[in-house]
């Protein structure tokens, strides 16, 4: 079923709205939260927590794609739920993504404490904007959706070092990205 | 809160990219469908050329006394391999598709080598310092029709390493016919073929299936071997091979120079 068609479902406020959204997009939005906490029974509420926020905000909202809205949901939820939980609970796995991202940010460095979150946001748009299609896959799938490498490997078909080599450059070129768009002081 | 924050901020990119991200498009990546037929078709008439070639050089066929033995290993069959990202420094792979093994050699000579032809593509990389790895992934972008990424990798290795049981291994390709040679030019014998990889249809992509040429040439008497793989077709990798200019370090290395005694064959990091 087109995007189009799922949301006027919404719009129409029909409960098959969410079993459609959950064919179309379920596996995506599973992994991210799955991704994030590693607590299955977390991430099955934060499923049902998104599924939940795109009920309620279509209508009024018809966003472009719906998948990116309902995973961005999802992604929102899954991080506030992590924060939320114990030190008992955290997840290697995740605090491996942030540990890489904060590769980008130089020792003694930090992000500007006033900057809005969407500024920099745009300023990492730019920066995918100079990527090929490969490696915006592999940037996104790994500090979007928290993949881990070794999913994006057997999605890509490459080998994980491979990857992790190129992961290495790309957090370098935002690096350089980000100092020299004086996001960084 | 650095990295929370910035964390925190990729949740807003732009809507494209996270949409485009959902399912891995090899078409996105790759270039059309009409490209990838048109390099196999020219993979097809390549080989027939290469065979042309050696013919017309008078390259003997060398599958008696050739240097390298192969064998396919159980599936359950472990190899301790290195890989500097595992916590251990190792790790225990099993289900490789071909093991390639030589003679024990007490001694083999270290080497350099530098190319004396590469593709126009490539050219940049002629440089006129000796090494011993030369990667070119870096030039992918320049062969739009790659399946893997790795126009070409050469590196070197010494028989004394895989004493002992070693192997140089395939991991994830299964290679096709095998190709048994004697180069007189260069007193080398040579190993070749063509090999694919299939991966199944998952989340996020359809089936898919990668292929790259592998080229091993050896000095038994030296006790070195050169490794060239990669996607620009197999004539032109043997024109690699042919080209290449082998220089000697002077140094010998035993078995014991080698804390791991196994290496896989098919591509590598840039």
């Amino acid at each position: 079923m087109e995007d189009r068609e799922i949301i006027d479902l919404f719009f129409e406020r029909s409960e098959r709205a969410i079993r459609e959204l959950d064919s179309k997009y379920g596996k995506a939005v599973k992994a991210i939260a799955g991704n994030v906490l590693r607590d299955r029974q977390d991430a099955e509420e934060c499923v049902n927590d998104a599924y939940l926020g795109v009920w309620s905000s279509i209508p009024p909202q018809r966003p472009d794609s719906l998948g990116s809205y309902v995973c961005r949901i999802a992604r929102n939820q899954a991080i506030s739920r992590l924060r939320s939980n114990t030190a008992a609970k955290r997840n290697e796995g995740f605090d491996l993504v942030l540990d890489e991202l904060e590769e980008c940010i130089p020792s003694g460095i930090s992000v500007e404490a006033e900057l809005e979150g969407k500024e920099l946001a745009r300023a990492v748009d730019r920066f995918l904007a100079t990527l090929d299609y490969d490696d915006r896959f592999l940037f996104v799938r790994r500090y979007f959706f928290a993949d881990s490498v070794k999913q994006i490997a057997a999605a890509m078909g490459r080998r994980e070092n491979q990857l992790s080599v190129r992961l290495f450059r790309l957090r370098e070129k935002l690096r350089k990205t980000l100092v020299k768009e004086g996001l960084l002081v | 809160m650095n990295r929370e924050k910035l964390f925190d901020a990729l949740a807003d990119v732009d809507e494209a990219y996270i949409a485009e991200a959902l399912r891995y498009s090899p078409e996105a990546s790759s270039g059309s469908s009409e490209r990838i037929v048109h390099l196999n078709k020219k993979r097809m008439i390549s080989f027939a050329l290469a065979a042309a070639l050696i013919l017309a050089l008078g390259v003997a066929a060398y599958a008696v006394f050739s240097t390298y033995s192969t064998r396919v290993p159980e599936p359950e069959e472990t190899f301790r391999i290195n890989w500097a990202e595992n916590a251990s420094g190792y790790i225990e792979w099993t289900d490789a598709k071909l093991a390639v093994t030589f003679p024990d050699t007490a001694e083999s000579k270290q080497i350099e080598f530098r190319p004396g032809w590469l593709p126009d593509e490539l050219s940049e990389l002629m440089v006129n310092k000796p090494l011993s790895r030369l990667t070119a992934e870096q030039l992918a972008y320049k062969f739009p029709g790659l399946s893997g990424g790795q126009p070409l990798l050469i590196e070197s290795y010494s028989m004394s390493m895989f004493n002992n049981g070693g192997a140089l291994l395939l991991l994830y390709y299964t290679p096709g016919e095998i190709i048994e040679e004697h180069w007189d030019e260069q007193n080398v014998d040579v190993m070749r073929f063509h090999c694919t990889m299939t991966l199944e249809a998952n989340d996020y992509a359809p089936e898919r299936t990668f292929e790259q040429d592998i080229l091993l040439m050896s000095n038994p008497e030296a006790g070195w071997i050169v490794c060239l793989n990669g996607e620009i077709g197999m004539d032109e990798l043997v024109k690699v091979a042919r080209n290449l200019e082998i220089f000697e370090t002077g140094t010998a290395l035993t078995y014991d120079d080698f804390e791991n005694h196994y290496a896989f064959m098919d591509g590598g990091v840039g």
